[in-house]
């Protein structure tokens, strides 16, 4: 999952890029509107983190100019301001959730995963594939009853391919919704990590889940 | 103690009716008493001439001759008047038959006007009588001009009826005025509580005024002339009331929302060191960004101390004569090394010996206020200048740095708490918006002003500071 971090409070930004990737999410973090503006329309997010004052471009024009542009990314407002007219205001304006500061690091942390499960229609917090078990809370994964051990790029892939289960997903997509863009990897490395996941996951004689669909990209399901 | 309204209304009215009622009740008394005296008064008379003309002359004797139906009065047994005759001379003439051996007074000193006289009658009844001294009339044979003796004549007659009809008088008036009064509470009483409603109602609308909503005035339709002019003095108070709680409850919202950033800040920090075991090095790194954020913190919450102190008046001010060349060189200090590191030259064109009146703890915090946010909003290669003269009785002093981004509108409210020409600077620095607030209060302490002017991209502070105690 990827996840835009947009606050010019350094403290809480690096704090909150920080345990964001702690948990498993590919964190992209500027402390600057314009670039948070830039960020988000050239990147595909699954969830926007936004600060309501910033420099530059404040985060309720950037929120308006997201929604215009038919950005779909959930966005998750934070902020100082309390009343009530200010939340309404956000919510409105097409935010996806509202924090007042200061929060507890660890409510953030699960409304950004509520969010992201939200963006795959998935209410579930627990994913599922025969059986596969991911769960996405504790980050911990199960094949049958015995537990797989998992790093954390093996397991963002994993739960990204676990979200979209059945789908085909293209490799490019993987690259945009794992990584980071100050990652110097490029698409070919999520051929490598789908190869390090497929023998942490698929070790015979457990059948194979993670198919490799010809010229388009892979797909996660029980094999039929 | 304080009578209510109601209560005093109700005194004075019950008061001066009461007042009145008894001096009409006595006024109708008196009048009715002397008139009914009166006609008692000429009843007897008209019995003594009755007596009188019984008195004959003939020749030169004089007799009484009267036929007892002309007067019954005098004759009956049962609570009877009385006449009794007798000449000038003292000797008797005729009595009433009621007298038997009794004798009534004799009127002395009478003269040809009748005389009335309250007396205790023989039988003991209190009584009135009229005595007239008259001359026997002649009859027809006997007309000359025999001298004769003249007659006096006194009549008495019982006043019980007359007491008792006064009586009546009195206590009929007596219940009539206690009457009146009672009615007359009941009706103020009725007439005050309507008359009072107004107040009732002003008094209900002043109740229903809540905190929250001061700005709202006390209606002043429906209320009489009279108590209009006390809504508006309320709504005045109330109105100032109401910007005292604004201005209150902004900055608690203000101090609250600047306080709330760092805090989250340090929140996250901490919650996030905390969150799995980590290397020493991670916490030490934890701490320390804490501390920074403490720091911050400790800055806001000084300034706002030192600004509430200002407004409320309780900082000390101790006037001496300050160097202000020293005071810009010794302020500049700290941020020479920053200036230099980004090119902003800094000029000080300060006439030497230019000195000042001012509390030097105060003019040193103005004056690192003032620096530090030239030195701050400068832009890099910009330029920082200091100038100062004497003018009169005060020294004007002027410090303007390029770079500046604000519009020139915005001139009004750089001096406003919180406010910040780039929202964004929020917390990032030690500027909290607070620093030209405190120069601003600071300087008022002082008995000094300040002024800020935008133009072509220079900002540019003016303080005026007294240059001899005398202003102070």
């Amino acid at each position: 999952m990827r996840v835009l971090v947009v606050e010019d409070y350094p403290p809480i930004r690096k704090a909150v890029a920080k345990a964001l990737r702690e948990a498993g999410f590919a964190v992209d973090e500027t402390g600057n509107g314009e670039e948070g503006l830039w960020y988000a329309t050239n990147n595909e997010y699954d969830v926007v983190i936004l600060d309501v004052m910033l420099p530059g471009i404040d985060g309720l024009t950037i929120l308006k100019r997201l929604r215009a542009e038919g950005h779909a990314a959930h966005v998750l407002m934070l902020t100082a301001k309390d009343a009530v007219p200010d939340r309404v205001k956000a919510l409105d304006l097409g935010a996806d959730d509202y924090l007042v500061k200061p929060f507890a690091l660890d409510e953030l942390l699960a409304r950004v995963r509520a969010l992201a499960r939200r963006a795959y229609c998935v209410k579930n917090p627990c994913l599922e594939i025969a059986d596969l078990r991911v769960e996405t809370t504790t980050q911990r994964v199960w094949r049958a009853s015995e537990e797989v051990q998992l790093t954390a790029r093996e397991y963002a892939l994993l739960e990204y391919l676990a979200l979209r289960q059945g789908e085909v997903v293209s490799r490019t997509e993987i690259w945009e919704h794992v990584y980071e863009f100050k990652s110097d990897a490029d698409s070919n490395v999520v051929d490598v990590y789908v190869g390090y996941l497929r023998k942490k996951i698929e070790r015979p004689p457990k059948p194979i889940l993670i198919h490799t669909v010809r010229g388009r990209g892979y797909s996660l399901g029980a094999s039929k | 103690m304080m009578l209510s309204i109601r209560m005093r209304l109700l005194l004075w009215m019950t008061g001066g009716m009461a007042i009145l009622l008894i001096v009409f009740a006595m006024v109708v008394y008196g009048m009715l008493s002397r008139s009914l005296r009166n006609s008692f008064d000429e009843v007897l008379l008209a019995s003594a001439r009755t007596i009188g003309g019984a008195v004959e002359r003939d020749g030169a004797k004089v007799k009484f001759d009267m036929d007892e139906r002309e007067a019954p009065e005098f004759y009956r047994l049962a609570r009877p008047d009385y006449f009794q005759l007798w000449f000038e001379s003292g000797e008797d003439l005729a009595l009433s038959p009621s007298l038997g051996t009794r004798n009534l007074d004799r009127f002395s000193a009478l003269r040809d006007s009748p005389i009335y006289r309250p007396l205790r009658l023989p039988d003991g009844r209190a009584g009135r009588a009229v005595g007239l001294l008259f001359t026997p009339k002649a009859d027809e044979d006997t007309k000359g001009s025999i001298p004769v003796q003249r007659v006096v004549l006194v009549v008495a007659r019982e006043t019980a009826p007359l007491d008792s009809s006064i009586r009546q008088i009195r206590i009929f008036l007596a219940a009539a005025a206690a009457g009146t009064l009672l009615l007359t509470v009941l009706v103020a009483a009725v007439v005050v509580r309507r008359g009072l409603k107004p107040l009732d109602a002003l008094a209900a609308r002043i109740a229903a005024v809540r905190q929250e909503e001061l700005s709202a005035p006390i209606p002043a339709e429906g209320i009489p002339v009279e108590i209009a002019p006390v809504v508006r003095r309320l709504n005045d108070l109330l109105s100032r009331l109401d910007d005292a709680f604004q201005r209150e409850r902004g900055f608690t919202s203000d101090a609250a929302h600047e306080l709330r950033t760092p805090l989250a800040g340090m929140r996250c920090t901490l919650e996030l060191a905390l969150s799995q075991p980590r290397a020493g090095s991670d916490y030490c790194q934890a701490i320390t960004e804490c501390l920074e954020v403490v720091r911050q913190m400790q800055g806001i919450v000084e300034s706002l101390l030192t600004l509430a102190r200002f407004e409320s008046g309780q900082a000390t001010v101790r006037p001496e004569t300050i160097d202000v060349r020293e005071l810009i060189e010794t302020g500049w200090q700290p941020w020479a090394g920053m200036a230099s590191s980004r090119s902003i030259t800094f000029e000080s064109r300060l006439p030497p010996n230019l000195a000042c009146i001012a509390d030097r703890g105060a003019a040193r915090m103005i004056v690192a206020a003032l620096l530090a946010n030239a030195a701050e909003y400068t832009d890099d290669r910009g330029r920082i200048e200091v100038a100062g003269l004497t003018a009169g009785k005060f020294v004007s002093l002027t410090v303007a740095n390029t770079g500046c981004s604000l519009a020139e509108e915005d001139v009004r409210h750089v001096f406003e708490r919180f406010w910040r020409g780039d929202p964004a600077r929020a917390g990032t620095e030690f500027h909290c918006g607070l620093g030209l607030a405190l120069v601003q209060r600071a300087m008022a302490n002082l008995g000094g002003s300040v002024s800020a002017r935008i133009a072509g991209g220079i900002f540019t502070i003016t303080l005026t500071l007294p240059a001899t105690t005398a202003q102070l």
